[in-house]
């Protein structure tokens, strides 16, 4: 929103915003957790949340989990969470192809074995997942088999990336009525333990480089990662907080479709890096203003637990 | 409509104007694929046209963006294929070049990680610069592999056997600032014969970009480098004296363009003169620079001019 300031969020503000919103969504990495540690506090805010009433969501952009692996992980750090919850690209890119794009087929996939699940379970199969590497010589690649069937390339973060696979998708995007997906735009991908490593986006960049094609993303800042929770929630946009940590992808997202936006400051992008496109005169940056900031979602505990009600 | 200034001709010649160029020119830059030959074909009549050059006291090379083999292959390839006269100091690869610019302008102190194949590796090792060990480690996983010491250079190529691995150990490194980030090219991919093509080093290079945030050096055309590796082996070249000769608007003719050399394109590769047309007529200035002064069908349209050369000399 034109209109964010990046305002720190404390005292009455806190009360204030949680009464203008009915549903909060959460990014994962960064917001609520760290690779495997639970931020502190963070899953006692997600009760409360509940318990107040609001309906709770987490949107993420990656790609590794079925919304499955991902109640499970959430229930394993102690979060109340279930399945419907959760929205990882995998899902939603799953949930695009077969709704937005009208897909029945089969796909091509760069990808993780739980974006093959998600696919199955929407009645798509994917095909390519898992080790791919060369043999033969050049021209045996060039004259790779084709499916006939694949009516997209989709690419999501794949462990298995290969120069086979890279080849292959660009084989098949040669097809102009090829569809492609990718699922995120991500540069690192954070790892259960604390590292990153190069995220979906290098790869996603490779197959767009080699095929000379754009891929349509369906994960954050792609407002479909929205659309996806709201049509099945029935949400309206501006009784709903976006809260995240990366202003590219999170704040971003939660701009362009007109919800409210808080900046945690436990992951990736710094209040300085939001002043800093608070004051640049660039629209486009602006729209990566979160209307708040916290230091951490922790920050919410109080005004959660009535602590801060002075006539309590 | 862009004006009447004064631009590249885009011109297609024959017979009497490729006489008055052959005479006019004394050194010949050629790309290979696509220009002197497809794969293991060459093309009608080019091995007649190099041949002529060199016979009639031309300097001729071969400016390629193929780093896959090293420069002895190359030589074997030109016997092979009919062009009697070439010799190894007459090939630049983009694989030999990265290594004259690690060992000359950079003089690489430590090791070389490598994202490339054999032929670029040979070239390196030729050169004397330390490359990392390719890691046969089945155990190397993403969440726990080994990074080597010492490492002051990053250098992409064509790499069929790409993993992700590979990427994310150069990503590593990358994030020394002091460690240089290099390409052997930038082509997003590589035309193989029968219209069939590959991905190029281009996209592996685009892909380690956006893991690292850094833009990569490239050294194969269209940038400058290998010019210079040129000039530095033939003092005295003068680029008004040259006609660089290739298949690819954007690779070849921007190197022409950027060296200040006279461009010609031939229509036996990559490049239609309907995409030289349009970037001719596009408002943007820096479109104009991919476009050829001159414009041939395929080199073997050289051949009447050397016989009516012949003809007068009779």
């Amino acid at each position: 929103m034109s209109g964010s300031q990046c305002a720190r969020l404390g005292g009455p503000l806190v009360r204030q915003l949680l009464d203008s919103v009915d549903s909060v969504l959460f990014d994962c990495d960064g917001v609520i957790w760290r690779g495997d540690q639970a931020i502190p506090g963070a899953a006692r805010v997600i009760s409360l949340l509940k318990q107040r009433g609001k309906k709770v969501f987490f949107v993420t952009n990656n790609s590794t989990k079925t919304r499955k692996m991902y109640a499970d992980k959430l229930s394993s750090l102690g979060f109340d969470a279930a399945e419907d919850e959760v929205f990882g690209t995998a899902f939603c890119c799953a949930a695009y192809l077969r709704s937005e794009c009208g897909l029945r087929g089969k796909v091509y996939l760069v990808g993780s074995d739980a974006m093959r699940q998600e696919l199955e379970a929407v009645g798509i199969q994917a095909v390519g997942v898992g080790p791919d590497p060369v043999s033969g010589k050049q021209l045996d690649w060039a004259s790779v088999p084709l499916d006939p069937e694949v009516q997209a390339v989709v690419v999501g973060f794949d462990e298995h990336f290969s120069y086979m696979k890279l080849n292959r998708a660009m084989q098949y995007l040669t097809q102009k009525d090829c569809l492609f997906v990718g699922t995120n735009r991500d540069t690192r991908l954070p790892l259960e333990g604390g590292k990153a490593v190069p995220g979906t986006g290098c790869l996603l960049q490779a197959v767009e480089t080699a095929a000379q094609r754009q891929a349509q993303t369906v994960g954050k800042p792609s407002r479909f990662m929205f659309e996806c929770v709201a049509q099945r929630f029935g949400l309206r946009p501006e009784r709903c907080l976006m809260v995240g940590d990366r202003l590219d992808t999170d704040i971003l997202l939660g701009s362009a479709c007109g919800l409210k936006t808080l900046l945690t400051l436990t992951g990736v992008s710094t209040a300085a890096e939001a002043a800093a496109h608070r004051d640049s005169g660039s629209a486009e940056r602006r729209a990566m203003v979160p209307d708040y900031y916290v230091e951490s979602i922790a920050d919410l505990l109080p005004a959660l637990q009535g602590e801060d009600d002075p006539s309590l | 409509m862009a004006g009447a200034f004064a631009f590249k001709g885009c011109q297609k010649i024959r017979g009497a104007q490729i006489r008055v160029l052959l005479e006019a020119k004394d050194f010949f830059l050629f790309d290979c694929d696509g220009v002197i030959w497809h794969g293991e074909n060459a093309i009608t009549g080019a091995a007649k046209v190099v041949n002529a050059l060199i016979r009639r006291g031309k300097n001729v090379v071969f400016v390629t963006n193929n780093s896959t083999r090293p420069r002895e292959n190359y030589v074997n390839k030109f016997t092979r294929l009919g062009f009697t006269d070439v010799m190894l100091d007459q090939i630049f690869s983009s694989s030999y070049c990265s290594a004259l610019y690690l060992r000359d302008v950079v003089k690489v102190r430590g090791q070389v990680f490598v994202i490339g194949c054999e032929g670029l590796r040979l070239e390196l090792l030729e050169a004397g610069i330390p490359c990392v060990e390719e890691d046969d480690d089945p155990d190397a996983t993403i969440y726990n592999c080994a990074l080597a010491p010492d490492v002051k250079a990053v250098l992409v190529g064509h790499d069929d056997k790409l993993t992700f691995l590979k990427l994310a150990k150069a990503s590593c490194y990358l994030r020394d600032p002091e460690c240089l980030f290099l390409a052997t090219d930038n082509d997003p991919w590589h035309p193989l014969s029968g219209g069939r093509i590959l991905p190029g080093s281009g996209s592996l290079t685009a892909a380690l970009e956006v893991a690292s945030g850094r833009k990569a050096t490239v050294i194969g055309k269209p940038s400058r480098f290998m010019f210079e590796c040129i000039s530095s082996q033939f003092s005295g070249i003068d680029p008004a004296q040259c006609l660089m000769v290739g298949d690819r608007l954007e690779t070849d003719m921007l190197f022409g363009s950027n060296c200040g050399l006279d461009t010609m394109l031939t229509l036996t590769g990559v490049s239609q003169i309907e995409e030289a047309q349009e970037y001719r007529s596009s408002d943007l200035t820096t479109n104009h620079s991919y476009v050829p002064d001159y414009v041939v069908d395929t080199i073997a349209d050289f051949l009447p001019a050397f016989e009516e050369i012949e003809e007068q000399n009779d």
